[in-house]
C-alpha cells in the first residue's frame, strides 16, 4: 500500500516539483488528497495489527511477523492494542471524513476558492504527521518513554485538530458564495461544521488532559493520582499495572472521538442517500436540528463526566455514551433516510450500497449499544470482547462504510475517472457480510464470558463453543481483509486507467462541486465566484428534461441545455 | 413535492438572520466582483475582515474550553488529602499590574490609530510589546521566587498547578507577543491584512489574556 500511495502522490505532481508542487501546495484539494492517503496508509497498518492480534489469540505461541518482542506479555499485546485503536481512531476515523473529504469538498460546496487559512491547513497537516510518526515509535520503546511519546503526539493530534476545525469553522461562517444561505447548505456541509464546532470544544480539552499527563509523566507531578505511579512501585506491580494503564488512556480518548468521527459519516451518508434516491432529503430542517443535537448531546454527556473527574483518563467513564446521547437525533435521522428512501427511485449504485451499509451497520451496532446503556453493564465489561464487538461495529467499520461511500461517490470528481462498479459491488458485498461475521460472534464471546458458572451445563457448551467461536472470527477477519485486496485492485486500476475520463457530473447530483471540472482547477471556479439560487437537493417532479437541478441553476429561467448550469462564470474550464 | 416547498419556507426566515455569508458579496480572494457579473479587474484587493474577526472569537472559545479544563481538574483535584495550599509570590502581584497596564496602553494605541496618529500609535504600541515580555519575565521571577521558598513543580499538588497555570498562560500570552511584534514590523503594503484589521484583532486576543489572567488568579488565590 506504501508502493501505490506514493504513485498516486506522483501523479499530481507534474509541475514545479515533487516537494513544492505537493507536499507543500497549500490548495485545499491538494491537502485534502494527502490527508486521504495518510488514512489510507493508516489503515492498513492498523489492519496489520488487528491480524497480528487475531492470530495471537487464536494461536498464541505462533512467533509473529515483526514484533519479536511481544513475546506473550499482555502489556506488549495491550500496547499493540492502544497502537491499533489510536491509528484507526485519530488517523483513520477522526482525520479522514473530516480533514480528509471535508477539506476536499467543503470549500467548493460552499462556493468559495479555498479555506479561509491555506497555510494553517498545511501546517495541521505536517503537524498530523508528525502525530503519527510518534504514536507508531511509541510502540517500539520502553513502556515509560513510549506512554510520555504517545502523550506527546496526541497532544500534536489534538493541536492539529484545532487548527483544522478553526479553519473549518471560519470558512463556513465566513466565505459562503453569494446566496449560498443556511438553508441551502449540502448536509455534509452541516455535518463538517457542526463537527468543527464540537472538536473546537472537545480537542482543547484534550490537549489539558495532554499536558496533565504529560506534566506526571515527565516532571513526576501528581495531577492524576493512579494507585501504582510507574516511579515509586515495585517492579513487578509496574508489569500488572501496564495493561490497564494502555486500555484507559486508549479509552479516555477514543470516548471524545466517537462523535467526531460519526457526524461527517452521518452527512455524507445523507447526502448519498438523497443523491441516489433522487429524492430531496426527507425533513431536511429536522435533519439538521438532529445533527446539532448529536453534537450538543454528546458533548453535553461527555463533557459532563469528564469535568466532573476532572479530566482523569483513570477514572471510569461509563460506556455506552454514544447510545445514551444519541437515541433521539439518530431515531430522526434514521426515519429521515428511510423517508427519502421511500417511493425514491432508487439507484444501487456501490457507493449507495455503501451508505445502505453504514445504515445497517448503525442500526445493529445501535441496538447493542442499547445493552450497554442500560443498567452498569457498561463498568464491568470493560475491554472485553463485547465492548470491542459494539465499538468496532457503531464506530470503525460503519464509519468505514460512510468513507468508502463517499470514495466511490467523490472518486471521479478527484481523480476524473471512476471506480469499477462491478469489482465495488463484489468488495461491498464479501466485506458486508464478512464484518457481520466477524463482529457479531464477538458479541456472543462477551455474553458468554459473563455466564455464571453455576448454570451447569450451559456453561460448560458455552465454553466449549468459545474457542471454536474464536476460530471463525480469525477466519472472518483474514477473508474481510483479503476482501479488501479487490478494493486495491479496483483503485489502483482506476487512477492507471488513462483512457477513460467521465464526464463531470456522472451521478447527475446538484452541488457546486460537480459543475465543476474533474479534478477541479486551482481555485476552483474560474471567473467570477458562483451565485447559488437553490437548494443543495432539487431532485425529481421539476418538468424539465433533467430530474435534477443544480444548485447554480437560476430558478427563473428556462430549462438548462448542459448539466453544468447555465452561469457563464461557472461554466467548468476545459479539462486537460 | 413537498420537500422544495420546505426549503422555500426555512430561506424566509432564516435569510435574514444568516446575512453572515449568505446576502452579501462573495469574499474571493482575487476577481470577486461585486454583483456576480463579469468583473475582469484583478487588482488584488484587500480581503473582508470578517474571517479574522470570526477565527479570534472562535479561538478564544476554545482556549476558554481549555483552560476550564485546567481548571476542572484544579476543583476536583483540590479536594484530595494530600493538598497543601502554597502562598503565592509577591511578584505575580507586580505582574498582574503589569499586564492590566499593558491593556491600558494598547488602547491608548488604538485610539492613536483611530486619529490617524501613526507616530503615537507606533509609540504605544512598542510600550504595550515592551510590557507584554515584561510580564513574561517577571512570571519567570515569580518561579525563582517560588523554588527559593522550595516549592518545585513536583512538590505537592498545590505547586504543580501554580506551575501548569502560569506555563500555559504564558504560553498563550507569547503568541500574543508575536501578533504585537508582527503588527509592529510587518509592512501592510504587501498583505492582504490591512494594519487597522491586524491591530484590532490582536488587541481583542490581548484583552483576552489580561482578563483569562486574572480568573487564573482568582482561581489560584480563592482556591488555596
Amino acid at each position: 500500500m506504501v508502493d501505490h500511495s506514493n504513485g498516486g502522490k506522483a501523479n499530481g505532481a507534474s509541475g514545479p516539483g515533487f516537494l513544492r508542487g505537493t507536499l507543500l501546495r497549500t490548495d485545499h484539494k491538494a491537502i485534502g488528497l494527502l490527508y486521504l492517503w495518510l488514512a489510507l496508509f493508516s489503515v492498513f497498518l492498523g489492519m496489520i495489527m488487528s491480524l497480528v492480534m487475531r492470530i495471537h489469540l487464536v494461536w498464541p505461541g505462533a512467533p509473529l511477523l515483526f514484533l519479536g518482542g511481544l513475546e506473550n506479555s499482555p502489556e506488549r499485546y495491550a500496547a499493540l492494542t492502544l497502537l491499533h485503536g489510536s491509528l484507526m481512531v485519530l488517523m483513520v476515523l477522526t482525520a479522514a471524513p473530516q480533514a480528509g473529504f471535508g477539506n476536499y469538498l467543503l470549500p467548493i460546496q460552499i462556493g468559495a476558492r479555498d479555506m479561509a487559512f491555506p497555510n494553517i491547513n498545511l501546517l495541521a497537516f505536517w503537524v498530523t504527521v508528525a502525530s503519527l510518526l510518534g504514536i507508531t515509535t511509541s510502540f517500539f520503546l520502553a513502556p515509560h518513554v513510549g506512554i510520555a511519546l504517545w502523550i506527546a503526539s496526541i497532544a500534536l493530534f489534538c493541536a492539529a485538530a484545532l487548527a483544522n476545525a478553526l479553519n473549518f469553522s471560519v470558512t463556513t461562517i465566513d466565505l459562503r458564495a453569494k446566496g449560498m444561505t443556511l438553508p441551502r447548505l449540502p448536509i455534509t456541509v452541516w455535518a463538517w461544521f457542526i463537527n468543527a464546532i464540537l472538536s473546537l470544544l472537545i480537542f482543547s480539552i484534550l490537549l489539558a488532559a495532554c499536558v496533565y499527563l504529560l506534566a506526571d509523566h515527565i516532571f513526576g507531578t501528581h495531577f492524576f493520582s493512579i494507585p501504582t505511579l510507574l516511579s515509586d512501585v515495585s517492579l513487578d506491580s509496574q508489569t500488572a499495572a501496564l495493561p490497564g494503564l494502555w486500555q484507559r488512556l486508549f479509552w479516555f480518548f477514543a470516548q471524545a472521538q466517537v462523535y467526531v468521527a460519526i457526524l461527517p459519516c452521518f452527512g455524507i451518508t445523507t447526502h448519498l442517500i438523497a443523491s441516489f434516491s433522487r429524492k430531496p432529503v426527507w425533513a431536511q430542517r429536522a435533519v439538521v436540528l438532529a445533527l446539532c443535537a448529536v453534537g450538543l448531546f454528546g458533548f453535553c454527556i461527555w463533557g459532563e463526566r469528564t469535568f466532573a473527574a476532572g479530566l482523569n483518563p483513570y477514572s471510569q467513564l461509563a460506556f455506552g455514551l454514544l447510545a445514551s446521547s444519541l437515541g433521539l437525533p439518530a431515531s430522526i435521522l434514521l426515519m429521515s433516510w428511510f423517508g427519502t428512501l421511500w417511493n425514491g427511485k432508487v439507484r444501487l449504485t456501490t457507493a449507495m450500497l455503501f451508505a445502505l451499509g453504514f445504515v445497517s451497520l448503525f442500526l445493529a451496532g445501535g441496538l447493542s449499544g442499547l445493552f450497554l446503556a442500560g443498567n452498569g453493564l457498561g463498568s464491568v465489561v470493560t475491554g472485553d470482547d463485547f465492548i470491542t464487538g459494539h465499538f468496532h461495529l457503531v464506530m470503525g467499520i460503519a464509519a468505514t462504510f460512510a468513507m468508502l461511500g463517499a470514495l466511490f461517490f467523490w472518486f471521479p470528481k478527484m481523480f476524473g475517472r471512476r471506480l469499477d462498479e462491478r469489482l465495488g459491488k463484489i468488495h461491498f458485498w464479501i466485506t458486508f457480510i464478512g464484518v457481520y461475521c466477524v463482529f457479531m460472534p464477538m458479541h456472543w464471546l462477551g455474553l458468554i464470558s459473563h455466564l455464571n458458572p453455576s448454570s451447569g451445563t450451559t456453561f460448560t457448551l458455552a465454553t466449549a463453543a468459545t474457542s471454536a467461536i474464536q476460530s471463525f472470527v480469525t477466519i472472518a477477519t483474514l477473508v474481510t481483509i483479503a476482501a479488501q485486496g479487490i478494493f486495491v485492485a479496483n483503485f489502483v486500476k482506476s487512477l492507471g486507467k488513462r483512457s477513460e475520463a467521465v464526464e463531470e457530473n456522472p451521478w447527475r447530483a446538484t452541488t457546486l462541486e460537480w459543475s465543476l471540472s474533474s479534478p477541479p482547477p486551482l481555485g476552483n471556479f474560474a471567473g467570477p465566484a458562483p451565485v447559488v439560487y437553490r437548494g443543495a437537493y432539487e431532485f425529481g417532479g421539476l418538468d424539465r428534461s433533467e430530474d435534477f437541478a443544480s444548485q447554480t441553476l437560476p430558478t427563473d429561467s428556462t430549462p438548462p441545455a448542459l448539466p453544468g448550469g447555465t452561469d457563464p462564470g461557472l461554466r467548468p474550464v476545459a479539462s486537460t | 413535492m413537498p420537500g422544495t416547498h420546505v426549503v422555500d419556507d426555512i430561506e424566509l426566515i432564516i435569510e435574514d438572520i444568516g446575512g453572515g455569508g449568505g446576502n452579501k458579496p462573495p469574499l474571493g480572494d482575487d476577481g470577486g466582483g461585486s454583483d456576480g457579473e463579469g468583473n475582469k479587474r484583478r487588482k488584488p484587493t484587500p480581503i473582508s475582515p470578517r474571517r479574522y474577526h470570526t477565527a479570534v472569537i472562535l479561538a478564544m472559545i476554545s482556549i476558554v474550553m481549555f483552560f476550564m479544563g485546567l481548571a476542572a481538574t484544579y476543583l476536583v483535584r483540590k479536594m484530595g488529602s494530600d493538598w497543601v495550599p502554597v502562598q503565592l509570590p509577591f511578584m505575580v502581584w507586580v505582574n498582574t499590574m503589569i499586564l492590566l497596564a499593558s491593556s491600558g496602553t494598547m488602547e491608548f494605541a488604538r485610539r492613536k490609530q483611530a486619529a490617524a496618529d501613526l507616530k503615537g500609535f507606533r509609540t504605544f504600541w512598542r510600550v504595550t510589546t515592551a510590557l507584554g515580555v515584561l510580564f513574561l519575565i517577571g512570571q519567570v521571577v515569580a518561579w525563582r521566587e517560588l523554588v527559593a521558598k522550595g516549592f518545585y513543580v513536583s512538590t505537592n499538588p498545590a505547586s504543580s498547578f501554580f506551575y501548569i497555570f502560569t506555563a500555559a498562560h504564558g504560553v498563550h500570552l507569547l503568541g500574543g507577543v508575536g501578533a504585537l511584534l508582527y503588527v509592529l514590523l510587518r509592512n501592510f503594503d504587501s498583505t492582504k491584512l490591512t494594519l487597522s484589521v491586524a491591530s484590532e484583532v490582536t488587541s481583542y486576543y490581548w484583552h483576552f489574556m489580561d482578563g483569562l489572567w486574572l480568573f487564573l488568579l482568582a482561581l489560584l488565590y480563592l482556591g488555596k
